[in-house]
């Protein structure tokens, strides 16, 4: 029997910075120990909250700037993931927390903006690990967020991440499924991620995770070099499709399929889809596909 | 509540009982191409030199015109006012207003439709639109990173404060940031935009040289002929557009390497020939009532009709980047009751050659008249020997700004030579995926 969830209040946001140096030094131990195999039940039976959550407007500015988002008074999708992100971390980081926070692959992400958020609104944020599954690499973990203001459900986030190694006890992992041979489409557009865009994003989104910064830990966790933030390209993705075609309120859903390595360059195709307008990013050279998803107003 | 004293026209019908605005005649200096002889020449500098040459040309001295538009791409911030500097710097009465505008390529046409529209509703007896741009002296920033650091000193209220602040400054923070004709939005520069639709329209390379061709040959013929004698005014040595090849053939054009589009599936077609190079140039164009010209003893040449703006969604790839005329033209032609085909002359400008044929290829598309313009069928096709007779940018160059001057003044003598009644229509792509198109028709 699962213990019944517990919502744990938190004074105030726990400041990222700490959380990493934590986080490095759990995930280190827990790289060297032997590898146990993770039951099913094992995610903490606790939902972190903080509540009168305010955006700072001068990294809200930043944020807009740097995703390519008008800098109105509204908080982009994005922002509001970002203002969530130090609870998956804490989370992720407390002792119960089953998988290693380093060398954690964000595979999905999954936003519903239901009610625009305007500079100035309290956010209460909550967040919850939830559903571990087997994966053909390892094991995955959802980190669902939920921001209310004055009691209203206004943004809903499901974070998808990988343990890559780590067994699910019990857990089957559906088989790999067969890739089609991906064509690129033709492209809209290209970004052109400078050296310092993992920095950059970094500041503004608080995530520090050094295999976007330094190249040294990009190489330890097996990537050639530095690489963008998922959650950066996802939200250029949003950027790009635009407040016309969004609306006020929006599914936008990404599957992140290989990082952009930084300094570099991705085709991207944004256009209209079926239920709304869907994008793509790849490498033009490689035809290798970085990441995929749609925006969708809901109606 | 009183009744409106006015009517207003229903929507997608030209206002009737305005009067005509007419096109008196135009200056421009000849087109350099980047770093040639107008290297160390400011945008202002070559405004003034064009305008002077008007002044000249009309007898404009001391006259207080009814107002001046012109506007350039390539901006120095301290160029807020260029159109106004431009006149404190000629002949004209300093009591003459100007303004300036921005609409990228459009520019300059943009300039002759806001200038005509406000002699048809009375407000201004003459106008001067204008414009300009020099890609030699374009202006250059410093980083954003170092912009917010020198602004920050400029706040400081201690030297200490101050120097604290320069700290900040990092080696990486100096490299300087030029313009580029890259889309914000997408990050594609115009030639790889321009290489989508391209490949889209499935233009081909022998087409696209085609079109060059014919301007350099028409181009060249119109100077022979002496047309431009009373359109343009020689600049620091330069009588010609420096861009001109004159023999220039299918052969050589054939010879150069593609520079656009190499990414994509289909083989490249577009080469430094068949797209406009980099440019420096002004123009203008003097702008009346019958009655101010006619006091005056001027000429007319032509009637600025009609026009209409269009822009097009490139970012999400419904339309090609420079395809906002081929929606716009249907919807001038449907306001002025004209078929695409009742028009002697066409000035489509030549961004590159490939645009020209896209729109023409739209508007032959039973398809894409249908679907896209909401129209029974094709717009048809066009008489090419009435395409761009005097050349278009491919040969002359194309200075962003000055494109539209260069073309509505051009344009209005070949059609006063044509006779009362010929009419011409003009259709000037532009970055941000816009359009401006408009009708003249000889005086």
């Amino acid at each position: 029997m699962r213990a019944p969830r517990r919502v744990v209040e938190l004074a105030a946001m726990p400041p990222l910075a700490r959380t990493y140096v934590k986080g490095l030094s759990t995930s280190a131990v827990a790289m060297m120990a032997p590898r146990r195999p993770v039951g099913p039940d094992e995610v903490p039976a606790v939902d972190l909250l903080v509540r009168d959550v305010a955006a700072d407007v001068e990294r809200l500015t930043a944020y807009q700037h740097l995703v390519g988002e008008p800098a109105g008074d509204l908080l982009p999708a994005g922002f509001v993931h970002v203002l969530a992100f130090p609870l998956q971390t804490a989370l992720m980081i407390r002792q119960d927390f089953p998988l290693p926070l380093l060398g954690m692959v964000h595979l999905a992400n999954r936003v519903e903006q239901r009610r625009p958020v305007p500079l100035g609104s309290l956010l209460d944020v909550q967040v919850g690990a939830r559903d571990l599954r087997a994966h053909r690499a390892g094991t995955t973990v959802d980190l669902v967020g939920e921001v209310r203001v004055d009691g209203e459900t206004v943004w809903t986030g499901v974070s998808t991440y990988l343990a890559r190694g780590v067994r699910l006890a019990g857990g089957t992992a559906p088989a790999a499924e067969r890739r089609a041979a991906w064509t690129p489409p033709t492209p809209t557009g290209e970004w052109r991620l400078p050296a310092d865009v993992g920095r950059r994003y970094a500041a503004v989104s608080g995530d520090r995770n050094p295999i976007h910064t330094s190249s040294l830990a990009a190489k330890a966790f097996g990537f050639p070099r530095t690489i963008a933030h998922g959650m950066y390209t996802a939200a250029r993705a949003l950027a790009d499709v635009g407040p016309a075609a969004r609306g006020e309120a929006y599914r936008w859903d990404v599957e992140f399929a290989a990082p952009v390595l930084i300094p570099g360059t991705a085709a991207v195709r944004v256009s209209p889809g079926e239920h709304g307008h869907e994008f793509v990013a790849w490498n033009a050279r490689k035809g290798k596909k970085h990441l995929e998803g749609r925006v969708t107003p809901l109606g | 509540m009183a009744a409106p004293r006015t009517t207003t026209p229903a929507p997608g019908v030209p206002a009737a009982g305005l009067r005509r605005a007419v096109v008196v005649g135009g200056n421009r200096i000849p087109f350099a191409r980047a770093g040639g002889p107008y290297v160390r020449a400011s945008n202002l500098d070559m405004l003034g030199a064009a305008l002077d040459g008007l002044v000249a040309r009309f007898g404009l001295a001391g006259e207080r015109i009814g107002e001046v538009a012109a506007g350039a791409v390539l901006k120095h911030s301290k160029d807020f006012n260029l159109a106004r500097e431009a006149v404190l710097g000629s002949p004209l009465s300093p009591e003459t207003p100007a303004y300036d505008l921005q609409q990228a390529c459009a520019t300059g046409l943009e300039t002759v439709v806001g200038l005509s529209n406000k002699i048809r509703l009375g407000q201004i007896e003459s106008g001067i639109a204008g414009g300009v741009d020099s890609t030699s002296d374009a202006p250059i920033v410093v980083s954003d990173a170092l912009r917010r650091i020198l602004l920050d000193m400029s706040r400081a209220k201690t030297p200490q404060q101050r120097v604290a602040t320069a700290m900040r400054i990092r080696p990486r923070h100096l490299a300087p940031s030029a313009p580029t004709t890259g889309e914000p939005r997408t990050g594609l520069s115009m030639g790889e935009h321009q290489a989508l639709t391209t490949a889209a329209w499935k233009i081909t390379r022998e087409a696209q040289d085609e079109i060059a061709l014919a301007s350099h040959h028409n181009l060249a013929a119109a100077y022979e002929a002496g047309f431009f004698d009373d359109l343009l005014t020689p600049y620091r040595g330069l009588t010609r557009d420096a861009n001109l090849r004159a023999d220039t053939s299918l052969e050589k054009l054939g010879s150069l390497k593609p520079v656009f589009g190499k990414s994509l599936d289909t083989p490249p077609t577009m080469t430094a020939g068949n797209s406009t190079p980099l440019s420096d140039g002004a123009s203008t164009v003097l702008l009346a009532s019958d009655a101010w010209a006619a006091e005056r003893g001027l000429p007319v040449l032509a009637t600025v009709v009609d026009a209409e703006a269009g822009a097009v969604d490139f970012v999400h790839g419904r339309d090609g980047l420079l395809m906002a005329g081929a929606h716009a033209v249907p919807r001038l032609l449907a306001r002025n009751g004209l078929t695409l085909q009742d028009f002697d002359l066409y000035e489509i400008h030549e961004a590159f050659a490939a645009t020209v044929l896209c729109n023409l290829a739209a508007w032959e598309s039973d398809e894409f008249c249908r679907e896209r313009l909401g129209l029974p069928g094709a717009l048809g096709s066009i008489d090419r020997s009435r395409l761009n007779v005097h050349g278009s940018s491919l040969a002359a160059g194309h200075p962003f700004a000055a494109t539209g001057g260069r073309i509505v003044a051009t344009l209005a003598k070949a059609l006063a030579a044509k006779g009362p009644g010929s009419r011409g229509l003009i259709s000037v792509c532009a970055a941000g995926g816009h359009g401006v198109v408009a009708i003249l028709e000889a005086a």
